[in-house]
């Protein structure tokens, strides 16, 4: 073989080749599957955020630890994971399901749209306990069909299910997976980032009204990559985040104060 | 009895007999009232009962195959009362049947009418019955057998009580047992149930308890309902029983195997499947299994069967392994032939599995939201089961509406201590959850009236209440008043959708509720 340094064709070939031979060593050191291919990414469209996260965007497969930082902040929580599951179903084409375990709260049909999602995109399961959260969501992923996945929990993530989720997570075209959880702090567990969402004051329309929602995003952890703190605002209509500019937010601030 | 009279082979008058080979010789099976009376019983010899009594008898040779030929035609005549009926089995001496009337008997007007109709006609009929009507099989077969009157109806949770009066034969036991518990003085099933369990079940077995709970509702007992023979079906047999959850996966893809050419020359598909497991020492597990969409794929059939077995897990209870594996196919649905190699698959179609996935695995079925003819915001939207399909009732998401919040409590949830600046405007402070939220921006009005043809007791009882009950109906939605509704942001940021129940009214309180939060 060619790792074999007795080889005498393989010495032959010189000093020219070493490149060639180290590139055929590291393929063979990443594993089985060849060549580590750049793993398939959600990017938030926003170089400010996406340069904190490994690859330039929230990856697909490994799930997504969402909590809210304060129990009262569970609905800002849940929009932000919406909002992320709108951006992904606004690229490409198929429906998200959401399992829930008992006492977790359910979208209402209308208000979807204010979030800019289609509710006949949403699939539900209501499931008897954090254990049938993830059964399902694993059954989901290895089904391959739904290109969103997100589980709102009674309790939190631990270590087993959430490495159970990246295992079943592996190969071809990934979903994102998106956990959502209760305030308390959180186990080391196998979600590839943290967030912490507390809501914000929305964003003000020019007449002063209520526009786009907002809220303070905090990334807590982030495996390779970096923490951060933004307030974000959510565009509906384009499927796209914000950082609100403080000088329209001072304007519109102005205005009211005026008002 | 009935059978030969009905059929015109014996008299209409004159004693009656049945009579079938036993120990040594013929004896008497079953007798009519005429025979009774002249004092003969069940297995006497025939020999000796035409020598003791005087009349002329007429006796008939047994037909068991004939007498379960009728009693599953009466079953499925009892059909058009309820849709499980099940013939009585061995242990109930095959001469009856159940109804599940659970569900059903509104349909005839309540269980006293049913009853009635259900007598009335069998005795139009001439055919003589007994009828018991009680939320436990076995209780109603006591009663039905050893109960005082011909038709008895007990209300619900009365059964335990009303069987303990009867004779222990009633238990359904064999009549070794019963001589036994005769000769203890055990007559009642009252009395042998205020005995200690341990003793009794030492000395007569397992199966004396098991009647005993099932006849006072303590055991569950399911009915082994009578189903028309499936168009579909296959079964394979095994000389060393298997058991084992891949040999069971493996045989159901197998049978499925050998169903699917059928279905697929009829043009249709499995909706419904039934994976029948014969266990070694005789009992019987079925497995119900329902599919959201035709479908006649081997391998699909045994992959939700594999889930289903999961799902089971040590409830299974393989024992000593199963000797017969039978499916059949219970729902149909037209399925027309697809080319199945070549293209994409059509778009919900990964879906269905998922769904028929986690109906197996989980026992759960996937919803979706859909939206309904209202504008009362929690009667606006609701989930559905999903379905290929859309059903019709759902209708297209209104396209017009003011903004709704992203997640809708069921009811509005009281906010407490108002504070407004003008009396008909939104709140400025209000407590919720335990937590004061100081207004920092509030829109609206949005009235939102309530709906004039629903409830019409609740519209004029609120209206008398008055003022006074104010505080004592503060239990949100469905008062049926119009309701004013605010979105209101905190200065925390967290934007809430309020409501005003009822207009404005000096004088009295306004209440106030949260009904929504906003993302």
């Amino acid at each position: 073989m060619g790792l074999d340094p007795a080889d005498e064709t393989e010495r032959a070939r010189g000093p020219g080749s070493s490149r060639e031979r180290l590139a055929a060593l590291r393929a063979r050191l990443s594993g089985p599957g060849g060549p580590a291919v750049p793993h398939p990414v959600l990017p938030l469209g926003l170089p400010g955020v996406d340069t904190h996260l490994p690859g330039g965007g929230l990856a697909l497969g490994p799930p997504h630890e969402i909590a809210p930082a304060e129990p009262a902040d569970g609905v800002a929580a849940f929009g932000f994971a919406l909002a992320l599951c709108g951006r992904h179903l606004a690229r490409i084409p198929g429906a998200a399901l959401i399992a829930a375990a008992p006492g977790q709260p359910l979208p209402h049909g209308h208000g979807l749209a204010g979030l800019g999602l289609d509710p006949a995109r949403l699939l539900l399961l209501e499931a008897g306990g954090d254990a049938e959260v993830f059964r399902a969501l694993e059954a989901a992923l290895h089904a391959r069909t739904l290109p969103v996945l997100i589980g709102l929990l009674g309790g939190g993530l631990p270590l087993k299910p959430g490495r159970r989720l990246q295992l079943a997570a592996e190969g071809a075209s990934p979903p994102l997976v998106l956990i959502l959880r209760p305030a308390e702090a959180g186990l080391p567990n196998g979600a590839a980032t943290r967030w912490r969402i507390a809501s914000a004051p929305a964003a003000r329309d020019r007449f002063g009204g209520l526009d786009n929602p907002r809220w303070r995003a905090r990334l807590e952890r982030c495996r390779n990559g970096r923490g951060g703190d933004w307030l974000l605002e959510w565009d509906h209509a384009a499927h796209r985040l914000r950082l609100p500019e403080p000088l329209a937010r001072d304007a519109a601030a102005a205005g009211r104060a005026r008002a | 009895m009935t059978r030969l009279r009905r059929a015109g082979l014996a008299p209409e008058r004159g004693p009656l007999a049945v009579a079938a080979e036993g120990p040594g010789g013929l004896r008497l099976t079953a007798l009519d009232p005429e025979a009774s009376a002249l004092g003969l019983r069940p297995g006497e010899p025939l020999g000796r009962v035409r020598a003791r009594i005087g009349v002329p008898l007429r006796v008939h040779p047994a037909d068991p195959a004939a007498d379960r030929e009728a009693l599953l035609r009466l079953c499925r005549w009892a059909g058009g009362y309820a849709p499980i009926v099940a013939p009585f089995g061995p242990a109930e001496a095959a001469d009856g049947l159940y109804v599940d009337v659970a569900g059903a008997s509104h349909l005839r007007g309540g269980e006293m009418r049913l009853v009635d109709d259900l007598a009335g006609r069998l005795a139009r009929a001439r055919i003589p019955a007994r009828i018991a009507l009680a939320d436990i099989p076995g209780g109603a077969f006591a009663l039905a057998r050893y109960g005082a009157t011909d038709r008895v109806v007990v209300p619900p949770g009365g059964a335990a009580e009303a069987v303990r009066g009867l004779p222990v034969e009633a238990l359904r036991l064999d009549p070794g047992t019963v001589s036994g518990l005769r000769r203890l003085g055990l007559r009642r099933i009252g009395e042998l149930d205020a005995l200690a369990r341990g003793p009794l079940a030492r000395r007569f077995g397992e199966a004396l308890l098991l009647r005993l709970d099932q006849a006072v509702g303590r055991r569950p007992e399911p009915l082994a309902p009578l189903t028309d023979a499936a168009d579909y079906s296959a079964a394979r047999g095994f000389l060393d029983p298997i058991d084992g959850q891949a040999d069971l996966v493996a045989t159901a893809r197998a049978l499925m195997a050998e169903l699917a050419p059928r279905l697929e020359r009829d043009g249709i598909g499995a909706c419904g499947l039934r994976l029948v497991l014969h266990r070694v020492d005789g009992v019987v597990r079925a497995l119900d299994i329902g599919l959201s969409r035709p479908e006649r794929c081997p391998g699909r059939v045994a992959a939700l069967v594999s889930l289903r077995l999961d799902r089971l897990g040590a409830a299974l209870d393989a024992g000593f392994g199963f000797e017969t594996v039978a499916l059949a196919v219970t729902v149909t649905g037209a399925m027309p032939a697809r080319q199945t190699d070549l293209g994409a698959a059509p778009a919900g179609d990964g879906i269905g599995f998922l769904a028929d996935a986690l109906a197996q695995r989980l026992g759960r079925p996937l919803l979706c939201l859909g939206a309904r003819a209202s504008h009362i915001p929690e009667r606006a939207a609701r989930p559905f089961p999903w379905a290929a399909a859309t059903p019709d009732s759902v209708r297209p998401w209104p396209d017009h509406l003011p903004p709704r919040p992203l997640v809708l409590f069921p009811r509005g949830e009281a906010a407490l201590d108002v504070l407004s600046i003008v009396p008909e405007g939104p709140p400025r402070r209000f407590r919720w959850r335990a937590q004061v939220h100081r207004v920092a921006h509030a829109e609206g009005p949005e009235r939102i009236a309530a709906e004039w043809w629903r409830e019409p007791g609740a519209r004029s009882a609120e209206a008398a209440a008055g003022p006074a009950q104010g505080h004592a109906s503060r239990q949100g939605a469905g008062s049926g008043q119009a309701r004013d509704y605010y979105r209101v942001e905190c200065e925390a940021g967290r934007r809430l959708w309020l409501y005003r129940d009822g207009p404005h009214a000096p004088g009295r309180p306004a209440a106030w509720f949260v009904h929504g939060l906003f993302a």
